[in-house]
């Protein structure tokens, strides 16, 4: 499982938002600064904090809490 | 210690992940240093996150600096809209793999004729950046580097590459405020592998990673001297284990390493050296040692290998007190501020104790690990230097006089819009072109900045509206003697009685700032006229990111008529509408 309070503070420090306003549903359409710059941002700090390495498909297409969450979990139970 | 010095070190401290910096950033930010400074960076790649980094390396020297992104590839544009709001520093970063698609793998094919119309056009370009940069304190201008491995022996691109380094060195050298970064020896510096991440070169054109962006926005930081904020004056040397090896209170003058011929005395003689011709160039060198004086004394009196004399030293604290303390003397008897100090110290506990306590002055470590020291010496010359000071660079603003005289002679282009008629720019303006449609769905997706209402569209959407007899769907491609810039700019109409309707106008970046945008509406408004419209209407609806073009219906001539439900609605009669005109610019429409 993976720490979701450290996910949520990832989220906050690079969208800018404060890490109570991010919830399961949050995602690229409910958060308006989630833009692509900011997603790129959002993987290199993901890969750092959770020490993975999001492939390339992935790393484009995950845009929403759920989908990082499950991506993760993939990555760090292998 | 204070809270704010704690949270510099934690800033300075090597591997800070992204999302901690940009936290620590934000933090420091807010507590707002004095010294402010602002930078806009204009790049032809996408290089957004090197902003935090030039904030994180500002703080460091104790400047808060605003950064503003120009738009893509738009130096001219951006030359001459950040000069006129102000901004002190500009940073230009071409993109050599950017210059066209794919330009590294095709530029080996490409005539010797259009290789020699590139160069002409970055001539151009870049010189008429900065001329309309004149007024910047400072350009910083990334050189052309190679994204792609090198081939063994060089190949054509490499030939091609240093010949538009060549050009961009040539324009610059009319320009004193132009400071060259080189960007293959960054490159080099963090290494290949590490320097770039190609997944989101693909998708997003941006091709470096986060420890080339620290990398390259420290050399910026340092370059600019802390943004004119830091003007090192002093150098302030320990002895032992920095000036020479060993320790001279037990090995005595006889036992410490020194001397230009054996390891690792020959690495303390060079240190010397280098704090020598530092001394040539008016820098103040001081020592600070734990010693007893007349230890110190006798060894500059009688080492044969002595590069530095007593002379050299404008003043010694050699004595057993706290450093912090004859750091603060040193700058009381100098008559300046601690902020103008530099100080190398070996000793961990020392630099440690200085950077807590006295975090203005600029520290330095003298590395266990003596090659590391070389490094660490180049940073201590470029620190002094960068910005040069010396006859040389005297010598060097008479260049740029005779430069800018030949210059002024050649007049290549006058004005922007001569270099943008040197492009023969064509666009070509198509109505419900059906093949165009997942084209434009994606471009309505993607586009942010110069987007009027944000209006998204599905595919299934811009193909009802095609085949509809109430609206129109315009799409706009560029292109110009280098190649075509493909689908750029989407105009979506809506016909009402007597009236038509612009439901959503957006365009992408990569054109802005090439009259496009108003060159577009001719056969838009033939073809309303044909159908009886007699009015022109428009909507501006703001959103986080499309200020940009929060004016642009009254740049196009239109009426701001109202305001509805967070809109701003314009209108101008289609008869008697005078568009800005675009001479540059060849209409192809079909």
């Amino acid at each position: 499982m993976i720490d979701e309070t450290a996910l949520k503070q990832i989220l906050a420090a690079v969208l800018g938002v404060d890490a109570a306003a991010i919830t399961a549903d949050s995602n690229s359409d409910t958060i308006e600064s989630w833009d692509s710059l900011r997603h790129m941002n959002l993987v290199l700090a993901l890969e750092e904090e959770f020490g993975v390495s999001i492939p390339d498909e992935e790393a484009a297409n995950i845009t929403s809490y759920a989908l990082i969450k499950l991506v993760l979990e993939e990555l760090t139970a292998a | 210690m204070t809270l704010g010095a704690d949270r510099l070190s934690a800033l300075a401290a090597p591997g800070l992940s992204l999302a901690q910096t940009m936290k620590l950033v934000a933090e420091i930010e807010a507590e707002a240093p004095a010294t402010v400074a602002s930078l806009a960076i204009s790049a032809g790649s996408t290089i957004d996150l090197l902003g935090l980094f030039l904030r994180k390396h500002a703080l460091l020297a104790g400047v808060r600096l605003s950064v503003s992104q120009g738009q893509f590839d738009d130096p001219v544009g951006d030359a001459e809209r950040f000069a006129a709001q102000g901004v002190e520093h500009l940073l230009i970063a071409p993109f050599f793999d950017l210059l066209a698609p794919a330009f590294e793998a095709q530029v080996g094919r490409l005539s010797p004729e259009l290789i020699d119309a590139r160069e002409a056009e970055i001539r151009a370009r870049y010189r008429l950046a900065f001329q309309k940069g004149s007024g910047f304190r400072t350009i910083f201008l990334a050189d052309f580097h190679r994204f792609g491995p090198p081939a063994p022996g060089g190949d054509a691109t490499d030939v091609v590459l240093a010949r538009f380094n060549a050009a961009l060195r040539d324009e610059a050298a009319a320009f004193a405020n132009v400071r060259r970064i080189d960007m293959s020896g960054l490159v080099a510096e963090v290494g290949r592998s590490a320097a770039f991440d190609p997944r989101f070169y693909l998708r997003n054109k941006a091709p470096y990673s986060a420890t080339l962006l620290d990398a390259w926005a420290r050399q910026v930081t340092a370059l600019s001297r802390g943004y004119g904020a830091q003007f090192r004056k002093a150098l302030v040397l320990d002895c032992d284990n920095t000036l020479w090896g060993g320790v001279l209170g037990e090995d005595l003058v006889a036992g410490v390493k020194l001397g230009p011929h054996d390891y690792p005395g020959a690495v303390y003689w060079r240190a010397q050296q280098v704090f020598a011709g530092l001394r040539r160039e008016g820098v103040l060198l001081c020592l600070c040692s734990k010693n007893n004086p007349q230890d110190v004394e006798e060894m500059f009196d009688t080492h044969p290998d002595m590069v530095l004399t007593s002379d050299d030293i404008i003043l010694k604290k050699v004595n057993w007190r706290e450093k912090v303390e004859n750091l603060r003397e040193i700058a009381a008897d100098l008559n300046i501020g601690l902020d103008s100090l530099v100080f190398l110290d070996d000793s961990d506990f020392e630099c440690e104790a200085v950077r807590r306590q006295l975090p203005m002055v600029s520290v330095f470590q003298t590395p266990a690990n003596l090659p590391a020291y070389l490094g660490v010496m180049e940073d201590i010359r470029s620190l002094f230097l960068a910005g040069g000071v010396s006859d040389e660079s005297r010598a060097k603003t008479d260049q740029y006089r005779q430069r800018a005289l030949a210059l002024e002679a050649q007049q290549a282009f006058e004005s922007h819009e001569d270099y943008l008629a040197s492009l023969q720019m064509t666009v070509r303006v198509a109505r419900n072109d059906a093949a165009q449609a997942a084209r434009i769905s994606e471009l309505s997706q993607k586009s942010n900045q110069f987007n009027l209402t944000t209006r998204r569209y599905a595919v299934a959407e811009i193909q009802a509206l095609m085949a509809s007899d109430a609206a129109d769907v315009w799409s706009v491609e560029v292109a110009d003697r280098f190649g075509k810039a493909g689908l750029t700019g989407v105009i979506v109409a809506r016909y009402a009685p007597g009236e038509v309707r612009i439901e959503n106008l957006l365009m992408s970046c990569r054109v802005l700032g090439r009259g496009v945008e108003f060159a577009l509406w001719a056969p838009v408004l033939a073809a309303a006229s044909a159908r009886g419209c007699v009015t022109l209407a428009a909507d501006y609806r703001p959103s986080a990111k499309n200020a940009q073009v929060a004016d642009y219906y009254d740049r196009l001539g239109l009426i701001r008529v109202g305001e509805a439900d967070g809109a701003g609605r314009y209108a101008h009669a289609i008869e008697g509408l005078t568009l800005p005109p675009t001479p540059w610019i060849c209409l192809v429409d079909d």
